[in-house]
C-alpha cells in the first residue's frame, strides 16, 4: 500500500473581491487534477515557489482540508472519510512553518504529549514517548524549558517531537526552515534526514529552498497547481532553466556547470554539490 | 553624511541574572553612498548594532557620530536622526496597519510633518523605486502578496528620504522570485538615489552579489571587515564562526588545494564560469 | 521596559512549595485572600507577614523578584493611599484643606489598605512563581469541574489560558518589535494630548490584532493536526495525585486559619491594638 497516493486532486476555493462595483466572488483552483504516489519510507520534496499550491497539497494529506475533487489516500483511507480522520492525522503528521504557532503549552514536554494526550493514550506511554522524542530531537535537556526562550530551530525541533510522539508513519513538513537562520535551518533538516535514515518515517518536505531538495530521494515541483516536473534530485536539477521559469533556484554550482555547458564544456549537467563539480573539473582538465 | 561609531559597547539587563552583552566596544565607519553588508549568525549583535544607528536603542558605552555629532546629545534631534537614518526591521511587512498602500506609505512623511505635495511626491518616488505599480496604491495592504508587502513596507521607509537604508533580513522567507524583486529594487535605490545602504543578511550569495563591503559580526565584536573578495576567501574563520561562504567559493578552495592555479576570491556564479572558461581554454590550447 | 511584567511568570527552582499539588496551592492562596480580609489589626498583619515571609524563604524564589510584581501596580496602590488619606471622615482632624481633610483615622486606613493591597500581590505571585502555568491550569480545571454539570466549560477555559500564557512572551515581544518599527517611520507615542496620544496607539494595534488574528489560525490549524478535539477521551501525561504533603500543607492552612481568628477575636476582646 502507498502511504499517500492522490488522483485527481483538485482544490478549490471562492475568494472575495473588493472591486469598484462591490464585492465580487472569483473561483480559483489551487491545485489543478494532481495525481502523485509516495511509497514508505521515502524522502519526497516538494518545490515550489509561493502561491504554486503546495501548501494546498500538505494540508490535504493532513485531512485540513477536503478536496473538492479527486481522493487523497493515506495509507489507503480516503480523507474524505469523516470517520478516518484521526487516524490519518496520527498517520501523517505535520509540521508548520512558524515555529512560534504551533507549540500549545509553556513547557516543551507539555507541548510534545498534547498529541498523544488528545488520542487518549494511558499517561505512562505518554511518559513514554515523550522522552523518546525528545532524545529523539536532541532536546532532552529542554525538557523543561519554556518554549518561547528558545531558538527557532529548537522551536521547529520540538515540533517535530510533539508530532513524533503521535508515532506517526509519514511527517508532512511545510516550510519548516523558512523562518529560521542558517544554523537553525541545519539542525531541523538534520533531524529530518535522521528521521528518514534511522526511523523509516515517510518525509514529505515542502519547501522552495533547492539545497534542500537536494538531500531527497524524489522531487515533485508544483507551479500554478499542478505537478510539471517528477523525479529525482539529479533529473530536476539539470534542468536549470526550466525551473528558473517556475521561479525557482537552482544550486550555484548546477548553474555554474549549466552556464559551462552552453559554451561547449563537456561537463555533466546534474552537479549538485561541491564534490562533484570539482570531481568533475578534474576529470575535465585529464581528457581534454 | 558618514556615520562613526566609536567603541560601542552595549549590555542588555545590566546587573541582573540576564545580564548580556550585546556589543563589545565595536569601532566602524560607513561612508556616505556605501553598500556595506553585514553579516553574523543569531546573537552576534548585528541586530543590536543596527538599532544603535538608528537611535532606538541608547548605548551602555561609547558614541555614534552622525556627520560628527554624537546622535544622543539633543534628544530634541533623534526625530530628525530616525529620519535621515531609515531602518527597515526583519519581516517589515508586519508593521503595516493603513486601509489602502499608499496611506501607509505616507505615515511616515505625515509624521515628519511633511506638506501635503511633498508627502504626495515622497510615497510616488518610494513606490516607483521598489516597483509597486500605480493601479496597487488604493488597494489594502494586506491583498498584496508576500513580497509586494515587503517592498511596501521598505517604501515606508523610503518615503522619509533617508539618507541611509537600513534592511534587517530583507529576504527572510521569501521565495526566490520575491528575494530577486527585493534585491533588485534595493539595488537600484542604491544606483539610483546614491542611498547608503546596510544590509543584514544571512544569505552570503546575496550578500556576495550586491555589497562594496562585508562587516562580519560575531560574539558582539566586529571580526572581520573587507571586500567581499577579501573576506570570503577566510572560508576557514567564517565557518568557525557559524558562517559560510558562497558555495562556488568552496569549488575553488578545492582546487587550489588539488594544486590547479586558480585565484581564491571567486564567489558568483558569474565570475565563477569566467575563470573556469578560462582555464578550459588554456587546456584546450 | 515591557519585559519587567512579572506577573504569571513562573520562578523554576525545586522547592517544597514547588512540589505541592497546584490544587492545594490553588485553595490555601483563597484562604490567604479571605483572610487578609478578615484581618482588620496591625498585629494580625505582622502575624500574616510573618508566615507569609516563612513561605517565600521556603520558596526559594527571591524576594527581590516577589517584589518587582508591586511595580507594576504601583500606581494603584498610590491612588488607594490617596484616596484613604484624603477622604476618610474621623474625629481627629489632623489637617483641612477644602473638601480634603486629613485625618488620624484616614492615615490608619490608608496603612492598612497598602499593607493589604501588597499582602494580597506578594501572596498571589507566590502561587504564580511557583506553579508551571500547566500545573496553575490544570489545577483550575479541576476545581471548576464539579460546575461542569450547570454548564462551565471548565477544559474550555483551562485550555485558553494556557494558550494565553503560551502567547504572552510572544505577543509582548511583538508589540516591542512593532513598537520600533513605527518609531522608526516617526511615530511619536510619548507628547501630545490623550486623543492623540490614544490616536498614535493605532499603528500598533493594527499590526498587533492582525498577527494576533494570523497566530489564532495557525495555531487552531496545527492543534486539529495534533487531533485535538476538546477533552472527549483525552487523557493526561501527568495525573495530579494528593501527597502526604500536600495534607500536611493543608493541614498547617487550617492551622493559620484558626490563627488569624483568633488574632482578631483577641483584638476585639481587648481592642487597645487598634
Amino acid at each position: 500500500m502507498k502511504m499517500v497516493k492522490a488522483e485527481g486532486l483538485t482544490y478549490e476555493y471562492t475568494k472575495m473581491l473588493e472591486t469598484d462595483h462591490g464585492t465580487e466572488e472569483e473561483k480559483v483552483t489551487a491545485l489543478k487534477a494532481v495525481d502523485l504516489e509516495i511509497d514508505k519510507g521515502e524522502f519526497v520534496v516538494v518545490l515550489g515557489h509561493n502561491g504554486s499550491g503546495k501548501s494546498t497539497f500538505a494540508k490535504h494529506i493532513n485531512a485540513l482540508l477536503e478536496p473538492t475533487a479527486g481522493t487523497l489516500w493515506v495509507k489507503g483511507m480516503d480523507t474524505k472519510n469523516g470517520e478516518l480522520i484521526w487516524e490519518i492525522r496520527q498517520s501523517a503528521g505535520m509540521v508548520f512553518q512558524n515555529p512560534d504557532n504551533q507549540l500549545v503549552a509553556t513547557v516543551v514536554e507539555e507541548d510534545i504529549a498534547f498529541g498523544p494526550e488528545n488520542m487518549g493514550i494511558a499517561p505512562e506511554e505518554i511518559r513514554h514517548r515523550v522522552d523518546e522524542a525528545l532524545a529523539t530531537v536532541h532536546m532532552e535537556k529542554y525538557a523543561k524549558h519554556t518554549p518561547s526562550k528558545l531558538s527557532g530551530g529548537q522551536k521547529q525541533r520540538i515540533a517535530i517531537a510533539g508530532v513524533l510522539a503521535m508515532k506517526p508513519d509519514c511527517i508532512v513538513l511545510d516550510e519548516p526552515t523558512a523562518m529560521l537562520d542558517p544554523v537553525g535551518r541545519k539542525e531541523v533538516l538534520e533531524t529530518i534526514e535522521r528521521l528518514n535514515k534511522d526511523e523509516g518515517i515517510t518525509i514529505i518536505l515542502i519547501t522552495h529552498y533547492m539545497d534542500e531538495a537536494v538531500r531527497g530521494d524524489r522531487v515533485y515541483v508544483i507551479d500554478d497547481g499542478e505537478v510539471v516536473m517528477e523525479g529525482k534530485p539529479k533529473e530536476i536539477f539539470s534542468q536549470v532553466e526550466r525551473l528558473q521559469q517556475y521561479g525557482l533556484d537552482v544550486p550555484q554550482v548546477t548553474e555554474v556547470a549549466h552556464l559551462l555547458r552552453k559554451e561547449g564544456v563537456d561537463i555533466p549537467a546534474d552537479i549538485l554539490t561541491v564534490e562533484e563539480m570539482v570531481g568533475a573539473l578534474c576529470q575535465l582538465k585529464l581528457t581534454t | 553624511m558618514s556615520i562613526k561609531i566609536n567603541h560601542l559597547t552595549y549590555i542588555y539587563n545590566p546587573e541582573t541574572a540576564f545580564e548580556k552583552k550585546a556589543l563589545d566596544d565595536v569601532s566602524l565607519e560607513i561612508k556616505k553612498g556605501e553598500f556595506v553588508g553585514l553579516i553574523g549568525h543569531t546573537g552576534s549583535g548585528k541586530s543590536t548594532l543596527i538599532q544603535h544607528l538608528n537611535g532606538i536603542i541608547t548605548p551602555s558605552k561609547g558614541e555614534i557620530l552622525l556627520d560628527g555629532e554624537n546622535i544622543h546629545r539633543d534628544k530634541a534631534k533623534l526625530k530628525e536622526v530616525r529620519r535621515r537614518i531609515g531602518l527597515a526591521f526583519q519581516y517589515p511587512e508586519y508593521q503595516l496597519f493603513e486601509m489602502t498602500v499608499y496611506k501607509d506609505v505616507a505615515f511616515g512623511p505625515t509624521n515628519m510633518q511633511l506638506s501635503k505635495e511633498e508627502i504626495h511626491a515622497n510615497v510616488v518616488a518610494a513606490l516607483e523605486t521598489v516597483g509597486i505599480a500605480p493601479e496597487l496604491y488604493e488597494k489594502s495592504p494586506f491583498e498584496l502578496s508576500g513580497g509586494q508587502k515587503r517592498r511596501v513596507a521598505i517604501a515606508g521607509v523610503l518615503a522619509m528620504n533617508p539618507e541611509v537604508l537600513i534592511l534587517d533580513e530583507p529576504t527572510a522567507g521569501l521565495d526566490p522570485k520575491g528575494r530577486d524583486e527585493i534585491l533588485q529594487a534595493i539595488k537600484h535605490l542604491h544606483e539610483e538615489r546614491g542611498i547608503t545602504v546596510i544590509l543584514v543578511s544571512h544569505s552570503m550569495e546575496d550578500v556576495a552579489k550586491l555589497v562594496d563591503r562585508i562587516i562580519v559580526m560575531h560574539e558582539g565584536k566586529a571580526a572581520m571587515e573587507g571586500t567581499p573578495k577579501e573576506v570570503f576567501c577566510h572560508v576557514k574563520e567564517l565557518e568557525a564562526m557559524g558562517l559560510a561562504a558562497p558555495q562556488v567559493s568552496y569549488v575553488f578552495a578545492a582546487l587550489k588545494e588539488r594544486g590547479f592555479d586558480v585565484p581564491l576570491d571567486i564567489f558568483t556564479v558569474e565570475d565563477a564560469k569566467k575563470v573556469l572558461m578560462d582555464l578550459v581554454r588554456q587546456v584546450r590550447v | 521596559m515591557i519585559r519587567d511584567i512579572t506577573i504569571g511568570q513562573f520562578y523554576p527552582v525545586d522547592s517544597p512549595i514547588h512540589r505541592l499539588d497546584a490544587r492545594v496551592k490553588l485553595s490555601l492562596t483563597f484562604l490567604y485572600i479571605i483572610t487578609l480580609f478578615m484581618i482588620n489589626s496591625f498585629v494580625g498583619y505582622l502575624f500574616v507577614i510573618l508566615i507569609l515571609g516563612a513561605v517565600i524563604q521556603l520558596s526559594k524564589v527571591p524576594l527581590k523578584f516577589m517584589l518587582k510584581g508591586i511595580k507594576g501596580i504601583m500606581i494603584i496602590i498610590l491612588f488607594t493611599a490617596f484616596i484613604n488619606l484624603f477622604m476618610t471622615k474621623g474625629e481627629h482632624v489632623l489637617w483641612q484643606w477644602g473638601f480634603l481633610s486629613l485625618t488620624m483615622e484616614g492615615i490608619m486606613l490608608a496603612a492598612k489598605m497598602c499593607i493589604r493591597l501588597v499582602l494580597l500581590i506578594v501572596g498571589s505571585s507566590v502561587l504564580t512563581l511557583t506553579t508551571t502555568p500547566i500545573q496553575l491550569t490544570d489545577g483550575i480545571e479541576f476545581m471548576l469541574r464539579p460546575f461542569k454539570k450547570i454548564g462551565v466549560p471548565a477544559h474550555e477555559i483551562a485550555m485558553m489560558m494556557t494558550i494565553a500564557l503560551r502567547f504572552i512572551p510572544t505577543l509582548l515581544d511583538e508589540t516591542d518589535k512593532i513598537m520600533k518599527a513605527q518609531q522608526a517611520r516617526g511615530a511619536d507615542f510619548d507628547s501630545g494630548n490623550l486623543m492623540q496620544k490614544a490616536k498614535s496607539l493605532i499603528p500598533i494595534l493594527v499590526p498587533l490584532f492582525i498577527s494576533a488574528f494570523r497566530r489564532a489560525e495557525e495555531l487552531a490549524m496545527a492543534m486539529e493536526a495534533r487531533c485535538y478535539h476538546g477533552d472527549e477521551n483525552r487523557t493526561r501525561m501527568n495525573r495530579m495525585q494528593m501527597q502526604k504533603r500536600d495534607y500536611n500543607a493543608f493541614a498547617i492552612g487550617v492551622l493559620y486559619l484558626v490563627a488569624v481568628l483568633g488574632i482578631r477575636y483577641a483584638t476585639k476582646i481587648f481592642g487597645f491594638l487598634i
